[in-house]
């Protein structure tokens, strides 16, 4: 099983591991509301290194990774970072993927379900060795940083210009004699980095970013926390809603599909299922306080009968209440309307608009900084 | 909607569903016309993010949709409107809202 790159840090730090799609993840370090208040309030450094990255030379990187991604690989501008997703054969996705275009290189992050072996022999089949693709997984480190004030934390390392970078791009910057490769993103609604750097610096990068995250009241997190921050923020999350919905249509996911580009993997099921018109789609739900029934995997009830079924949930620390994600029929997918969860005459529950919290990063102008 | 019924509830549903089907549906056509997105009204899920991530538009394209919401519900949104362009149904709700309150309805 591959491990993080920075392992016996983390488990110094206090981290609880567990497995995931053949990768060992951190599950959390602190209890559940610590390292939320990290990301709202302050900033949190989350390893990311079970990440699956590769790096394929522009040349022939483009037609590969436009062949094999639902998103327009050859419209990515340079330095600017495309988020799309990769699906099997049927149509179904199987990795949450960036690609960035970094000048004479295009940079490939991929969070997906499948194991490192598995994703090779799948980009193998498209090309990889023929395209140059290099696999950047074992000998690279990545990390997240995000919050409120993760943005201090970048400028204090890599300098002020990094403050000028828009949301989905990408940059690279000197770090102990090593190039570093720094994605402007985030799946939290707070400001987030990605941080991609090779093995022989990721050690010190990453005592680096704990001291500063520490100087600003900010945590070491693990991956748990990120499903709720993405549910909040209403971002895709693979291992959330992904894994019980894993038709991109009825995630609402269109947007990261370029439906007139050339052919891709799972693009015909995926346009055969569009032409059949959309049949179910996710709504967010919320409970009022105490709501506790809204639940993965519990049913919600319309007239006494079950009509979708809960597919992603947490408890909201800002809102104080349950929230979710439902999959619904498609002519009672909106937001407003009230239903019953767990049973027909469970505990009400209703469909809201998402996103429901209105972070505190959208409050600074960083350009005016 | 196929599950009307004589229900209070149920009519109060099929109600509510109606009056925001024909809002969602008249701001994604209209969207879809002004901006020239390579999308057909079912491809934009109403939550789908209008700025940064989800559809990506810049801020010339918030100036349009402020635009859009205007033209189309003759209603004024407010010029510190980050809150209201989040998502399609965010708008939604503030248009419903609005509407509401023209209409006097607490």
């Amino acid at each position: 099983m591959r491990t993080s790159p920075v392992r016996a840090r983390l488990a110094a730090a206090g981290a609880t591991f567990r497995e995931r799609h053949g990768v060992e993840v951190v599950s959390c370090l602190a209890d559940r509301e610590a390292e939320y208040r990290a990301v709202r309030d302050a900033v949190a450094l989350t390893d990311f290194s079970f990440v699956q990255k590769y790096r394929v030379p522009e040349e022939k990187g483009i037609d590969f990774l436009d062949a094999l991604l639902a998103g327009n690989v050859a419209k990515i501008r340079f330095g600017r970072v495309l988020h799309t997703f990769l699906a099997d054969p049927d149509g179904f996705i199987v990795a949450d993927c960036y690609a960035a275009n970094n000048d004479a290189e295009l940079i490939f992050l991929c969070e997906s379900v499948l194991p490192d072996a598995a994703l090779q022999a799948q980009l193998e089949a498209a090309g990889a060795t023929a395209a140059g693709a290099e696999d950047l997984t074992a000998n690279h480190g990545l990390f997240s940083l995000d919050g409120f004030r993760a943005w201090e934390v970048v400028k204090e390392i890599f300098g002020a210009d990094v403050l000028g970078l828009p949301y989905l791009s990408i940059e690279v910057y000197p770090f102990a004699g090593q190039t570093v490769r720094l994605f402007r993103s985030g799946k939290t609604s707070e400001f987030g980095y990605l941080l991609l750097a090779p093995e022989v610096v990721v050690p010190e990068l990453f005592d680096t970013l704990a001291k500063s995250i520490a100087k600003r009241e900010g945590r070491i997190c693990g991956v748990d926390i990120h499903d709720d921050l993405r549910l909040e923020g209403r971002f895709f999350n693979l291992h959330a809603e992904g894994q019980r919905v894993r038709d991109p249509l009825a995630l609402g996911l269109q947007w990261m599909i370029d439906f007139d580009k050339q052919p891709f993997v799972g693009g015909e099921a995926i346009k055969r299922r569009r032409a059949e018109g959309l049949k179910r789609k996710i709504v967010g739900v919320a409970t009022e306080p105490g709501g506790e029934a809204l639940q993965t995997g519990a049913r919600i009830f319309h007239e006494g009968q079950p009509v979708a079924e809960v597919v992603a949930s947490c408890h909201s620390f800002v809102l104080g209440h349950r929230l979710g994600l439902a999959l619904f029929p498609q002519e009672l997918a909106y937001s407003g309307l009230s239903f019953r969860v767990a049973a027909s005459e469970g505990p009400a529950v209703r469909t809201i608009s998402m996103p429901p919290i209105m972070p505190k990063s959208l409050t600074v102008k960083l350009d005016e900084m | 909607m196929g599950t009307v019924s004589s229900a209070p509830n149920a009519v109060t549903v099929s109600q509510a569903i109606a009056r925001r089907a024909r809002v969602i549906q008249v701001f994604k056509d209209e969207l879809i016309r002004r901006l020239n997105l390579p999308y057909t009204p079912d491809d934009l899920h109403e939550d789908v993010s209008l700025l940064g991530s989800g559809l990506g538009l810049d801020s010339l394209d918030a100036l349009e949709i402020v635009l859009c919401i205007e033209s189309c519900f003759q209603i004024k949104v407010p010029d510190d409107s980050i809150a209201v362009l989040r998502s399609i149904n965010t708008v939604v709700d503030f248009v419903l809202q609005q509407q509401d309150q023209k209409r006097g309805v607490a």
